[in-house]
């Protein structure tokens, strides 16, 4: 046996010494010059241009293949990376092949732009002119509020209430307008049946969570005086997490149950949950896991907190100009198509699902149409009302996967009871702080 | 999980001198050909990676500009290693696992051992079908096990914990307090037949000349277990003890699947988890950082164990 412990004394001296080697080779990458954010070029290329698209879509091929019919000289070659969607970008980036196109939620923006990932395509007219076509909030998100172009929105996930109005009808309850009266609700479900729960609070899901905070205009980034200002943690966003604090405390909401789990599934399957506070494109979960519930459920605007409508955006994403693309007029000629195409859209709900962002959306066949499982409602409507009441002016910030981690891992300890939902918004307030000063990026907290 | 001490082994021959004085001329040509299918990918896939994350563990990001501004790398010194030492969720992560080892891995090598020495008795049958049995679970991926346990766990699925109710216990797997010991029980489960395959081989090497003094002298097959084999043994132990600290420190695949349905999972659960989440953060730096501190750690505690075994079992 000491033998071997001398061997791998050996091994780990030569382990070092190579570690010393290759560490003098290497270098830190030298600081930049010039400014980053000028808007690139837009010269349409002489001949052919094959771009690259990556994504996340299931059924892309189908689509970009219909384009690659119609522009000969214009082809999309894509790629899955719905494995690891930003580990895959973020590789990429760092060794300098990012595809010309690639798929970035909303809330992903602001990170991988300050990582450098984007170019600017406000150079091509065709770009600028996009806005128009666009829900509103959804070009300020790809705009970053500015003139920029960094990307066209793709798809949204307006939010609203998913209800068993059957349950509902059971115990004589009207469907909830205000959060107050949804919590009226809870109580009263439970009191009726002591297995059933108004809904679930999903502490590892910060993404839903975030969609409740923007409703109520919980804004909690902005940019001034050459500083990020974090607001996580704000009196709008205290009260979202007070009132889930108030449900879970009273054990009116379920929180063991993990959102798209097949334990979530077996809850609703067992009549156990009454509501889900959800997005658009839920609705193809709900119709596709639990088809024995068909006709039980409607689909109305989310509570809101005071009497004006408001509403939150969970999901979505964009599809972005990345960094070193050098076809900007090729690549907004398709991006255009691809997001704004009645014919492309319709595809692209048919095959993945996507709640288009562009407004032409709300008119395709399939989204003005009844829908069979809910009981024949027009419920896209629900979902294009919702998205005109989402606030234009939220933004995200520049490390929110790393803030979304902080939140849950403190949410998760306030539904197993070790603290409250609002000490989570502490958390991620200062995780805020912490990553951003981590990357090096100048930020304060409060306004 | 264990090809830390394997490779570490492999790599002495061509390193080693002695070998190289003895030879020269058409043999030194053959040890090279031997050597270079190993050594060329020991390198480039496990010296170099280990080389950069060391390097990148000693780099800070700076920014220049603006709003979102563009970021790069510069020579940092130790400000990562302050950081990860100043982190408290790291050293919370370090703790939780070593609560998790000092019970799992001795549980885990008691029962290999105890499984090992009933298939090295005479008395047992069907050996082949137990010994199967025994190292089945190693053939299953750890995702899949974890996967594959997490629908055993979980409330809404599981059978056991309908059977559980039904004599009026209230079991919860997932909870605060249990999700630890739940997934310390998918590692068990994985691992035992393993474990327990190297100790059976060396017990196979045991000559049986040994066995039949032993019952000359009197002794029965409960003496000859203990006081003959498991001494023998020791040094298998020791080993399945080596690969064992390493492994819990290097948990990942259970928790993170465990996660899936339990909230109880932080992202900074285990310490590899941690590195992942910060690394997820774009935090190259930090991330390598805290890998180099696992990594430390773990030798040391490895070492130290093989250290502190060598001198007291005078191997």
């Amino acid at each position: 046996m000491s033998n071997t412990v001398t061997r791998i004394r050996v091994a780990g001296a030569v382990v070092a010494a190579a570690a010393g080697i290759v560490g003098l080779a290497a270098c830190s990458s030298p600081a930049p010059s010039g400014n980053a954010s000028a808007a690139s070029p837009c010269e349409p290329a002489k001949g052919k241009v094959t771009l690259q698209y990556w994504n996340t879509v299931p059924g892309m091929d189908q689509v970009v293949a219909l384009w690659n019919k119609n522009n000969p000289n214009i082809q999309v070659e894509i790629k899955n990376i719905s494995n690891d969607q930003y580990g895959t970008i973020g590789n990429a980036l760092k060794a300098g092949k990012a595809p010309e196109l690639a798929q970035v939620g909303y809330d992903e923006l602001p990170n991988l732009r300050s990582q450098d990932a984007f170019v600017d395509a406000s150079a091509c007219a065709d770009a600028t002119a996009a806005q128009s076509k666009f829900v509103p909030w959804t070009w300020s998100q790809t705009s970053f509020g500015g003139t920029g172009v960094f990307a066209f929105p793709q798809d949204t996930g307006p939010m609203a209430l998913y209800v068993r109005s059957d349950l509902f009808k059971k115990y004589n309850l009207e469907i909830p307008k205000t959060w107050d009266e949804y919590a009226t609700d809870a109580q009263k479900l439970h009191d009726a049946d002591p297995n059933l729960s108004i809904t679930f609070f999903d502490p590892n899901n910060a993404e839903w969570f975030n969609g409740l905070l923007w409703q109520n205009n919980a804004e909690m980034y902005s940019y001034a005086g050459d500083k990020w200002h974090v607001t996580v943690e704000s009196d709008q966003s205290k009260q979202v997490a007070e009132f889930w604090q108030k449900l879970i405390d009273a054990k009116l909401v379920r929180t063991d149950l993990a959102h798209g789990s097949t334990p979530m599934y077996a809850a609703y399957q067992k009549n156990q949950i009454a509501t889900y506070v959800g997005a658009a494109w839920g609705y193809s979960m709900f119709r596709d896991n639990l088809p024995d519930q068909s006709g039980k459920w409607t689909i109305v605007p989310m509570p809101t907190w005071g009497s004006n409508p408001a509403s939150g955006d969970w999901g979505g994403s964009t599809v972005a100009f990345m960094k070193g693309n050098t076809h900007l007029y090729e690549s907004v000629k398709f991006n255009s198509w691809l997001n704004t195409d009645p014919e492309a859209l319709a595809l692209e709900n048919k095959l993945g699902g996507l709640y288009p962002a562009a407004t032409a959306g709300a008119s395709l066949p399939a989204l003005a149409e009844g829908v069979p499982y809910y009981n024949n409602e027009k419920i896209f409507d629900v979902f294009a009302e919702s998205s005109k009441n989402i606030d234009t002016s939220f933004a995200w910030g520049p490390t929110q996967k790393t803030v979304n981690l902080a939140l849950q891992d403190a949410m998760a300890k306030a539904a197993a009871g070790n603290g409250k939902v609002a000490d989570a918004l502490a958390a991620a307030q200062a995780s805020a702080l912490k990553s951003m000063q981590d990357q090096a990026i100048p930020a304060v907290a409060g306004n | 999980m264990t090809d830390i001490a394997t490779r570490a082994t492999r790599v002495v021959p061509a390193t080693g001198g002695r070998r190289r004085q003895n030879g020269g001329g058409p043999r030194a040509g053959v040890i090279v050909a031997f050597v270079i299918p190993f050594f060329l990918p020991f390198v480039l896939f496990y010296l170099v990676p280990i080389a950069y994350a060391v390097w990148q563990s000693f780099l800070v990001v700076r920014r220049t500009g603006g709003q979102y501004g563009t970021s790069y790398t510069t020579f940092g010194g130790f400000e990562q290693y302050v950081q990860v030492f100043q982190n408290t969720e790291f050293w919370a992560s370090i703790g939780r696992i070593g609560l998790f080892g000092i019970v799992q891995v001795p549980v885990m090598l008691f029962v290999a051992l105890i499984m090992a020495l009933l298939l090295d008795t005479p008395l047992l049958k069907l050996k082949s079908f137990f010994r199967i049995a025994a190292f089945m679970p190693y053939a299953v991926p750890g995702v899949i096990a974890a996967i594959m346990w997490s629908f055993l766990y979980s409330p809404q699925l599981s059978p056991v914990v309908d059977l559980l109710k039904a004599i009026g216990l209230q079991p919860d797997f997932l909870g605060p307090g249990a999700v630890l010991w739940s997934a310390a029980n998918v590692s068990t489960w994985l691992w035992t037949g393993y474990n327990m395959l190297i100790m059976f081989s060396a017990l196979q090497a045991i000559p049986q000349e040994l066995y039949e003094a032993a019952k000359l002298d009197g002794a029965s097959n409960w003496a000859i277990a203990w006081k003959i084999k498991v001494p023998i043994i020791a040094p298998s132990i020791i080993l399945t003890t080596v690969f064992s600290i390493i492994g819990t420190l290097q948990l990942y695949a259970e928790p993170a699947v465990l996660r899936q349905i339990s909230s109880n999972i932080s992202s900074t659960f285990t310490p590899n988890m941690l590195a992942y989440a910060v690394a997820s953060g774009n935090n190259y730096q930090q991330a390598a950082a805290i890998s180099v501190v696992i990594a430390i750690i773990t030798f040391v505690l490895s070492f130290g164990f093989m250290r502190l075994t060598s001198k007291r079992a005078g191997l």
